[in-house]
């Protein structure tokens, strides 16, 4: 029972109950301290009652409140035999187990609830917080000059931790860079590019400017890149696969598609912004426009772009320096007006001079023109005359020939017909020839082409098969990133859980109660067998005194008639047996007897346990109490 | 604890027996931890002469490696478990994981300070100084008859070493107000470390 008490006690102290810590067994329990842990474990068990919490003073009050919790706890499915205010109010220590077995066994098992679903890293992480927090809470204050830059040392558990913000720094970061494949020999570095690595490139922690930044630039170049990846992955595990082309191939194509959509959307931009603002932002567009162009079109592109805005925006420069160059001469000449017109006749003359010379120079430049176009024509001219004149030539020869075949025309036709003849039969030759070569190469081409359609089904069949195996990668290692977590959790939750209940101990002790039971069957078992031996043996023992007793009686029955002692003698005879049968009787009932006593026993023994002397004093003292508040109620509603 | 394929790179050419020997790569780790905390030993690694057989291409490689995997490691407090999971997995053999280990988890909360140095913080309140002040009568009015506290803050400020003061003057409900929060404050603080 030290047991069952202690079990108890440890889940009712879990829900909340406020039980000290000397209380270790259910005898321990005052009528105030039950009240309380049952009204406690009710409101546990459903939430919505509204219970007191503690004994009220006035006995009328304290009755109601027993009923209640004792109505309560059988809407719960109590069986227990009758249960009324005067379990709780005058309780004995078996009744009182019974419900709080009952209770416990209702109690709503969070624990395994929690432990089922998982915890994410968040909950982990806000766990470890927490505990760092509590660790740092309860050190005790230390004044700042303690402390060697906002550092202090602490010794539970031993460490150090920062206080303070006198030595914090801002992150601030800049690029780095590292060697990359100087120890994979399947690619080929540059002599240059390992030249730099080895002699040049400065240590990782030697790169930034200041020493403090190294930290921030190193962690924010890993995340970079474990950023990319992931991106990386995630289009091409979605978009990539499914275009069924390499990976450079997708790249290519998507900068291809980013790069036109720009272009687009710039141009778009410009239309409209046409009639709205000035031509300087125009200018501005048209320029990132160009240079994105230029990007386009060659790989490149990106020096050539920026190098061609560059001569642009010179130029424009130029202009306005050459603007202002006029204004700035413009301002001294307003002093000397002479000087100034004549300054003008000046220009005047020479811009009428660059007048005529350009547009002499336009002149010329059209003759030149001209001419050129006329050289062109001419070319064209000679091309056809030659061409005209070498079909001519070849006309000729042909004349020329027949001509010469002419005075004996009779052999020369038989001549050119056997020659005609004979290239007929080539031809048929050739065409036979080529049939029986075109044949087995059709034949040929036919298989290629199945095959090729065959590799191409089977390689779609392939890429499906990737891309399920992939999916079953990413499955299984989120499954495998799950199982961890979950593992990391339980390992966290098994390292905070109390140990105070000792968990082996408990199921040992429950394996050797369940042995112990086990025994005690066996042996109930052995007496019961025991039991129905004798019991055999009594009946074939009296079986066997009424088959005796009936021979007897009849032999000597049989005598008595013809002898007077013999008849005495089956006179004492029947009496012996009459005698042992209300012995037996009596045996009987003493046995009947005893049996009766023990059980009175038991049963007194059972009610002494539930305190009814003192149980019963207290409820005369209750009701006396009870009589004296009526008593007072009454006279009071006598005095109003 | 996440590491960029170019890391993990550099990290397994640390491992590599054929690149950098064991008594190296002890040193290696040294250098590294050192490098990472000290200023005046950032660039210790090249004058070290235990590294004087190694390439120093590869040198470079594998010490920055190592520099991400310590500033990795420190900033998720990874146990040893962790560690030599990812250790593993850059082909790592047994004994240099645990010499790993032996170097650096001894270091690991000093990397974890330099690192609790990067962050931005309000004026951090040390100390306090205080007046009471008792306001008796001013030209206009002939009795006032007030109390006056003077507050004086010290804080810490990042980035300063000095301490500054913050002063300001209140009646006696505001201080009463000021106290509440900087209750109210512990108290959520409380509340977080039992969440």
């Amino acid at each position: 029972m030290e047991e069952v008490d202690r079990i108890i006690v440890h889940s009712l102290r879990s829900i909340g109950c406020d039980i000290e810590e000397d209380v270790q067994s259910l005898r321990q329990f005052s009528t105030e301290l039950i009240v309380a842990t049952v009204a406690r474990c009710l409101k546990v068990i459903s939430s919505d009652l509204e219970l007191p919490s503690s004994l009220p003073p006035g006995m009328s009050a304290r009755f109601r409140v027993g009923a209640s919790l004792a109505n309560h706890v059988q809407d719960l499915g109590y069986k227990g035999g009758d249960l009324g205010y005067q379990t709780f109010l005058y309780s004995n220590e078996t009744e009182i187990r019974k419900i709080f077995m009952f209770l416990v066994e209702k109690l709503p098992k969070e624990s395994s609830q929690t432990a089922d679903e998982p915890l994410g890293a968040s909950v982990l992480l806000h766990r470890a917080i927490c505990t760092e927090l509590s660790n740092q809470l309860s050190a005790s204050w230390t004044p700042t000059f303690m402390k060697d830059r906002g550092i202090r040392s602490r010794s539970k558990p031993p460490g150090w931790q920062r206080e303070g913000a006198c030595c914090l720094q801002y992150y601030h970061s800049c690029p780095t860079r590292t060697p990359v494949g100087t120890a994979n020999l399947s690619i080929k570095l540059p002599r240059e590019t390992r030249s730099y690595y080895t002699s040049k490139l400065p240590y990782v922690t030697n790169q930034t400017r200041v020493h403090r930044d190294t930290a921030p630039s190193v962690l924010e170049a890993n995340t970079l890149e474990v950023a990319v990846q992931q991106e990386w992955e995630t289009e091409w595990n979605s978009v990539g696969l499914a275009s069924r082309l390499t990976q450079q191939e997708f790249k290519r194509r998507k900068r291809e598609r980013l790069l036109k959509l720009i272009r687009d959307r710039l141009q778009q931009d410009s239309q409209r912004q046409e009639r709205g603002t000035g031509p300087s932002a125009l200018n501005d567009l048209q320029q990132v426009m160009t240079s994105i162009e230029a990007q386009g079109k060659s790989g490149l592109s990106k020096t050539k772009g920026s190098r061609f805005a560059h001569t642009e925006k010179l130029q424009y420069a130029k202009d306005e320096e050459k603007t202002m160059a006029q204004m700035g001469t413009a301002a001294p000449q307003d002093t000397e007006e002479e000087q100034e017109r004549k300054r003008q006749d000046e220009v005047d003359g020479l811009r009428e001079e660059l007048h005529k010379v350009t547009s002499d120079l336009e002149k010329l430049d059209l003759e030149v023109r001209k001419f050129t176009a006329s050289q062109q024509q001419m070319d064209e001219v000679i091309m056809t005359e030659e061409k005209s004149a070498e079909e001519k030539k070849a006309a000729y020869t042909v004349k020329k020939r027949t001509l010469d075949l002419l005075p004996e025309a009779e052999a020369n036709i038989g001549k050119l017909q056997a020659v005609v003849d004979s290239s007929a039969q080539r031809l048929v030759t050739l065409a036979k020839q080529w049939e029986s070569h075109r044949e087995p190469l059709i034949q040929q081409y036919r298989e290629l082409r199945q095959l090729h359609s065959q590799r191409e089904s089977e390689a779609e069949k392939k890429l499906e098969e990737i891309k399920v195996f992939r999916a079953r990668m990413k499955e299984s290692a989120d499954e495998a990133r799950r199982k961890e977590e979950l593992q990391k959790q339980l390992v966290s939750e098994f390292e905070r859980m109390t140990k105070d209940v000792n968990r082996s101990a408990y199921t040992r002790k429950i394996l050797e109660i369940v042995a112990n039971i086990k025994k005690q069957k066996q042996e109930i078992d052995k007496i019961l067998v025991d039991t129905k031996s004798v019991q055999k043996e009594i009946n074939s023992l009296s079986g066997k005194l009424d088959r005796t007793f009936t021979e007897t009686d009849e032999l000597v029955f049989k005598d008595a008639k013809r002898d007077e002692s013999v008849k005495k003698a089956y006179r004492l005879l029947a009496a012996l047996h009459e005698n042992f049968e209300s012995l037996i009787h009596t045996v009987e009932d003493t046995g009947v007897v005893t049996r009766e006593i023990r059980d009175l026993e038991e049963q007194i023994e059972s009610e002494s346990s539930k305190k009814i002397l003192s149980n019963l004093e207290k409820i005369s003292e209750d009701l006396q109490q009870m009589k004296k508040e009526n008593s007072g109620l009454i006279a009071k509603v006598k005095g109003k | 604890m996440e590491l960029g394929s170019s890391i993990l790179e550099n990290i397994s050419v640390a491992g590599d027996a054929a690149h950098i020997s064991d008594k190296a790569f002890i040193s290696l780790v040294q250098a590294a931890c050192q490098g990472v905390l000290l200023e005046e030993h950032r660039n210790a690694v090249a004058e070290n002469p235990a590294f004087k057989d190694t390439d120093k291409a590869i040198l470079k490689e594998a010490y920055s490696g190592l520099v991400t995997l310590i500033l990795e490691a420190a900033k998720h407090d990874s146990s040893e478990q962790n560690i030599s999971s990812v250790l593993e997995d850059c082909k790592f053999t047994t004994d240099r994981i645990s010499s790993f280990a032996k170097e650096f988890l001894p270091q690991k909360p000093h990397v974890q300070l330099l690192l609790g140095k990067i962050s931005s913080s309000f004026p951090h309140i040390v100390d306090v100084d205080w007046r009471l002040d008792y306001y008796i009568k001013n030209n206009h009015l002939e009795k006032v008859n007030s109390a006056v506290y003077l507050i004086s803050l010290k804080t810490e400020v990042p980035g300063s070493n000095d301490i500054q003061e913050v002063q300001f003057s209140c009646s006696l409900e505001q201080l009463q107000d000021l106290v509440g929060k900087l209750k109210d404050a512990t108290k959520c603080m409380e509340k977080l470390t039992q969440g």
